[in-house]
């Protein structure tokens, strides 16, 4: 699938996202964040977002915790992919910028060979695997932000 | 603590068992206990019985009761637990509690776990949790530790890899153990990649098997010649702060401090270890959570021979998860037995002479980059 295709999916709205209020996706198809919450009483933020404060227990706010970060650790799976996801698929921590969370997320499956702890990465949002139900869904994955050489994929 | 004693130890084989039921394999090893224990089952004044996956994969709930009475327990306080890897360990913990707090005087604890059933694929740590949803399985999380580890301290796949070697060397000698094969460097090295770096030999096998522990108080054990005391008897949950490093878990370091402080020993007392070798990186994660090396330096440890049979500080002698096996529900209590049966001076070819002191050490679940469940069990002669 090409990155556009992916795009195309992304803003189409017409598939579900793997879990509901994780992803922040601008209707004029901007860079998606994903969105986590932040307690305001606290100021502590979170991924994805509790009903309660962990500290405090009161409410916790919406909020977007990032789009962009560096790759913390990361492997390539390389046995069955669960939830149709591709084989091979890559995962990761990614220390986002915008709120200091580390967060774990799918990599971009057309680039698994091109991550290394400590480059750069965007999110982006796309059809990749199925949900519960074994229906097609989105699902947020973090991607090179200065594309590699497209042969290394 | 050191109010309880293990009285008596027993274990059937891990493997395969495609023909045998839970509730077999369970009351096989609980009868072992008790004759080991040389305690009838009107003596048991509690019995706890773990299994992780059991209601999930079986579709059984309740197993304990059917397990207890299969050796004549019934009418007593009987507990399910399920705590991951750890749910055998916890029901010792439980046990010991209850022998401490004067509820008790003699308890029978149960691991048993059915894993080899068709269909099964990768446990998880819950299908509801985002990350189960965006493609965590149990073996990439120990890849990304092992990954930021080799970032941070420059330790080779071939360090690494020399867990899997001499687990798997140790079980030769234990004739419980699932794989009974000795394997070379360049077979674990070489063997299909899982999840970068580690390839499958580095990882435990899904076994089935059952182990047992019976439990007394200390007055009761003065009866006893082959009672082993309980030290310290220690679980603990994860702190699930962000951000959680990958190359330590905070958990493990909190936890075995807290073991360390309850059994009044530490490191430089121990003759003997078994802790939770799910994969390669894990055994070198809690070598200096231990205390047994310092931080970055547990990739040695293995390399030098230090933690094989006849090194300073042996570390699972029995084969540990990545040798004997790991049927979830039974693991904790299989790393009891071989500490107890070492502890006697009863084990034969792999025994490390003169056995005083040791720990059987476990983790299990993730979240949130942390570990679920923490258990230690510090034991004395």
């Amino acid at each position: 699938m090409t990155r556009e295709k992916e795009r195309e999916n992304a803003g189409a709205g017409t598939l579900p996202i793997v879990m509901p209020g994780i992803l922040d996706i601008p209707a004029d198809g901007g860079q998606p964040s994903l969105l986590g919450g932040v307690c305001p009483s606290c100021g502590v933020r979170y991924f994805p977002r509790p009903s309660r404060c962990r500290g405090c227990l009161g409410p916790v706010e919406e909020s977007p915790v990032g789009a962009k970060g560096v790759v913390y650790s990361f492997t390539v799976i390389r046995i069955r992919a669960p939830l149709g996801l591709p084989e091979p698929y890559a995962i990761g921590y990614v220390d986002l910028e915008e709120s200091a969370l580390r967060v774990f997320c799918l990599l971009d499956p057309q680039a698994v060979e091109m991550f290394r702890i400590g480059i750069p990465v965007r999110l982006a949002v796309g059809a990749l695997g199925r949900d519960a139900r074994g229906a097609p869904c989105l699902r947020p994955y973090f991607t090179p932000s200065v594309p590699g050489p497209r042969g290394a994929a | 603590m050191g109010a309880a004693c293990v009285a008596g130890v027993g274990m059937i084989p891990f493997g395969k068992h495609v023909e045998r039921t839970l509730v077999d394999m369970g009351s096989v090893a609980a009868y072992l206990a008790l004759e080991d224990a040389g305690i009838g089952p009107g003596r048991v004044g509690l019995g706890v019985f773990a299994s992780a996956a059991a209601p999930r994969l079986l579709g059984e709930m309740t197993s304990g009761q059917n397990v207890f009475w299969e050796v004549g327990i019934h009418r007593i306080p009987i507990l399910n637990v399920e705590n991951a890897c750890t749910s055998g360990s916890t029901a010792f913990v439980l046990a010991c509690n209850a022998i401490a707090a004067g509820q008790v005087d003699v308890a029978l604890v149960v691991g048993a776990e059915k894993l080899c059933v068709p269909g099964v694929g990768l446990l998880n740590s819950g299908e509801t949790e985002l990350d189960t949803r965006l493609g965590m399985v149990t073996p990439a999380g120990f890849a990304m530790r092992a990954a930021r580890y080799i970032h941070n301290y420059g330790a080779s796949a071939a360090q690494l890899a020399s867990v899997a070697v001499k687990n798997r060397g140790h079980a030769v000698l234990n004739p419980y153990a699932h794989f009974r094969k000795a394997v070379t460097l360049e077979e674990v090295l070489s063997s299909p990649v899982v999840a970068d770096p580690l390839t499958r030999m580095q990882c435990c096998p899904m076994s089935d098997g059952a182990a047992a522990v019976v439990l007394c108080s200390r007055e009761e054990a003065r009866r006893m010649r082959r009672a082993v005391c309980v030290k310290a008897a220690i679980l603990c949950t994860g702190s699930y702060e962000n951000p959680a490093d990958l190359d330590r878990w905070e958990t493990d370091y909190r936890g075995c401090a807290q073991g360390y402080e309850a059994a009044g020993i530490g490191p430089e007392d121990l003759d003997v270890v078994e802790c939770h070798d799910a994969f390669t990186i894990a055994e070198i994660l809690h070598y200096e959570a231990l205390g047994l090396c310092g931080p970055g330096e547990g990739a040695n440890l293995a390399v030098r021979g230090e933690t094989r049979l006849g090194g300073r500080i042996p570390v699972n002698v029995s084969g540990g998860l990545i040798g004997r096996g790991h049927p979830p529900g039974a693991t904790g209590l299989a790393q009891v037995h071989e500490i107890v049966t070492q502890l006697r001076g009863e084990a034969g070819g792999r025994q490390v002479r003169n056995a005083k002191a040791g720990l059987a050490h476990c983790m299990g679940g993730d979240k949130d980059g942390d570990t679920k469940s923490f258990t230690m069990i510090v034991m004395a002669r």
